[in-house]
């Protein structure tokens, strides 16, 4: 029996990893592919890759998994199969909402899915006394904030781009002073995400000026090697230097770096957002394993690392053909805008995520977007597609918790 | 399957500003082979260039609606929409006024007075290079937003400076011819006549020179 369950339970938890990457994650690679800075598979590969390893190094949440902090678990200790049954028409209830909203192209937020669900079934099993609604508002909060930060870090880098690169008499010799700098950024944000949360992970504690103390050098190891490396490849005679215009070079150079966010945003998505199929899963491992509540339950590396991969495998079954129409569509990203973006998607997630707020890895992106365009960085942007995105969050989490409460009635009926 | 990122990208209006400065381009071609048709009297072309720059002048204007139609509230522009519009309207002015004058030259089929049709030839000939130089100015424009290179900035302020002095010497055509009319041409209809025609073929200079004035104020710093 128990394996049924866990059969089941896996295949749900599946379902919903591979939703999250035909949506969640062809959005954060679509803007790599639009530059052109990368092909299609290699979109695919490196977001297999780097999404496994920010699930694996960095997404692992120790405490709050079972629920994301919405519920409080104990309450449901007396009987853990309605919990195992809650995490079930979660996993189910966050997934059919993604799939839709794939279907329609509706933009909606996989964590707010999975939050929704979580306080759907919570309200119904424990009542709604039981509910955190503070975390309700950090996450309303975070609909406002989360977007903002991206687009302040995206604008605030774009504008750095136009002055001391662009606009300068000889935009390739300020692109090479600069990249190395851009490099170091983008590793420093990359270590602290991975000191704070996969150190922890491993149980390796590392105070907080030790942390920048040890991620400062490497970041500045990186920056060097970068430098090393770009004056490499301008070198006379190399591939780079058979470029036409001066801004060609210059594209070239931030295309190269455009692969280096590519990873990062998909290596930030993979720390964010697997946890969002893998928590659930997890829980209900833990019930079924001990027969018991767990007030926080530890995601094992297994299930992180196949997370990961489920949520490449759906970028790659579902998301391919629609990164080709992105990658078709927005050929107004230019490699420095779309590193820009990148850039500030990935620092804005990774920090949210350190800080606690449930954070959209799309709604971040495209608010990086449109900082890049408020700083006259984009061609033309249509920001009506805002009002569907506030929207889209009105809508979600009372979706969500309307169909987790009727699937949740209908299961504990059924199998109660 | 549609995905949000690519639904938040419009399309950019410079392409179609691109096309109208082409139309317009291709209008005062035609427009100074009519002109220079009609002076010489009986020109047997003339209706039908006047009916091709008809054709091109309506063309351009549906351009011209669909840019401005489909640039409702909510778009972000890398420029200021009004002074993009404003860009608009200039350079569809030029095809107005082409339009206008080609009109004011059929009213006279006997061609323009002996004594002034050298010097109108040359106002002609010298208000089209600055209208010439509009579809070079959008394409530069267009890619200047992509990069912003203060280069191409340059190399955009060249070529506005470039029209400006253009149209500084038809002005000074304009006024030199205005001022043989009155001296040269007996009858006070003809010299009505040319001399709001003068007018309307300096027009089309004013207002190539005015849409690159607008072309200044969007790449300002």
């Amino acid at each position: 029996m128990d394996i049924v369950l866990l059969s089941l339970a896996t295949l749900v938890g599946l379902y919903m990893a591979a939703n999250i990457g035909a949506n969640d994650l062809a959005n954060a690679m679509g803007t790599s592919v639009g530059s052109a800075a990368i092909t299609i598979r290699q979109a695919v590969v490196i977001s297999i890759i780097a999404n496994s390893l920010g699930a694996v190094l960095a997404g692992g949440y120790v405490t709050n998994t079972i629920s994301k902090g919405m519920i409080d678990p104990s309450l449901l200790a007396g009987d853990p199969n309605r919990l195992l049954i809650g995490m079930f028409v979660a996993l189910i209830s966050a997934g059919i909402c993604v799939h839709l909203a794939t279907f329609f192209g509706l933009p909606v937020s996989t964590t707010h899915a999975i939050v929704g669900a979580v306080v759907g079934f919570g309200i119904v099993s424990v009542g709604p006394a039981a509910i955190t609604w503070s975390k309700i508002v950090s996450i309303a909060a975070s609909w406002v904030i989360s977007p903002l930060a991206g687009g302040v870090i995206a604008g605030g880098m774009y504008y750095f781009s136009e002055k001391k690169i662009l606009s300068t008499k000889d935009p390739f010799k300020a692109s090479k002073r600069y990249a190395p700098f851009m490099i170091f950024l983008v590793f420093l944000v990359l270590i602290l995400s991975v000191i704070f949360k996969g150190l922890k992970n491993l149980h390796i504690q590392i105070g907080f000026f030790q942390t920048i103390l040890l991620s400062l050098p490497i970041a500045a190891a990186a920056g060097g090697l970068g430098r090393w490396w770009l004056r490499f490849q301008t070198r006379p005679g190399r591939r780079l230097r058979a470029a036409q215009s001066e801004y060609s070079l210059v594209d070239r150079l931030f295309a190269q770096l455009q692969i280096l966010t590519a990873c990062c945003v998909a290596f930030a998505h993979g720390a964010n957002d697997v946890a969002n199929a893998i928590g659930p899963l997890a829980a209900i491992f833990s019930v079924v394993k001990t027969k018991g509540v767990a007030l926080s339950v530890e995601v094992p590396f297994w299930m992180l690392l196949v997370g990961g991969i489920a949520v490449g495998g759906g970028l790659l079954a579902f998301g391919t053909r629609v990164i080709d129409t992105i990658g078709k569509n927005i050929t107004e990203i230019t490699p420095v805008r779309g590193f820009c973006a990148e850039f500030g998607a990935t620092t804005t997630i990774l920090l949210c995520s350190r800080l606690g707020f449930p954070v959209s890895t799309t709604h971040v992106l495209v608010g990086s977007v449109v900082g890049v365009g408020v700083m006259r960085g984009m061609g033309a942007l249509d920001l009506r597609i805002l009002k569907n995105i506030g929207l889209s969050w009105i809508v979600t989490l009372p979706f969500t918790v309307v169909l987790s409460m009727l699937l949740y009635e209908l299961l504990t009926w059924v199998l109660l | 399957m549609r995905l949000l990122l690519s639904s938040l990208f419009y399309r950019s209006p410079f392409e179609n500003l691109q096309r109208h400065a082409d139309k317009v381009k291709e209008c005062a071609q035609i427009f100074r082979e009519a002109a220079i048709c009609h002076i010489k009297g009986s020109c047997k072309d003339f209706e039908a260039l006047t009916d091709q720059v008809a054709k091109l002048e309506s063309e351009a204007d549906a351009i011209k609606r669909n840019i401005r139609n489909h640039l409702p509230k909510g778009i972000l522009m890398p420029v200021d929409k009004f002074q993009f519009f404003q860009y608009v309207r200039e350079q569809d002015k030029v095809l107005d006024e082409v339009e206008e004058a080609l009109f004011w030259l059929s009213f006279r089929p006997g061609g323009i007075p002996a004594e002034v049709t050298e010097d109108f030839e040359h106002l002609v000939q010298s208000v089209i290079p600055p209208i010439e130089k509009l579809p070079e100015l959008v394409a530069m424009a267009t890619d200047f937003f992509k990069t912003r290179s203060d280069r191409k900035r340059n190399k955009m302020k060249s070529l506005i400076w470039d029209i400006r002095q253009h149209e500084k010497e038809a002005d000074l055509l304009e006024r030199q011819l205005k001022s043989d009319i009155f001296e040269k041409v007996p009858d006070a209809l003809v010299v009505f006549h040319m001399i709001r025609l003068v007018e309307l073929v300096g027009n089309i200079a004013d207002h190539a020179e005015n849409a690159s004035d607008r072309m200044r104020g969007m790449i300002a710093r």
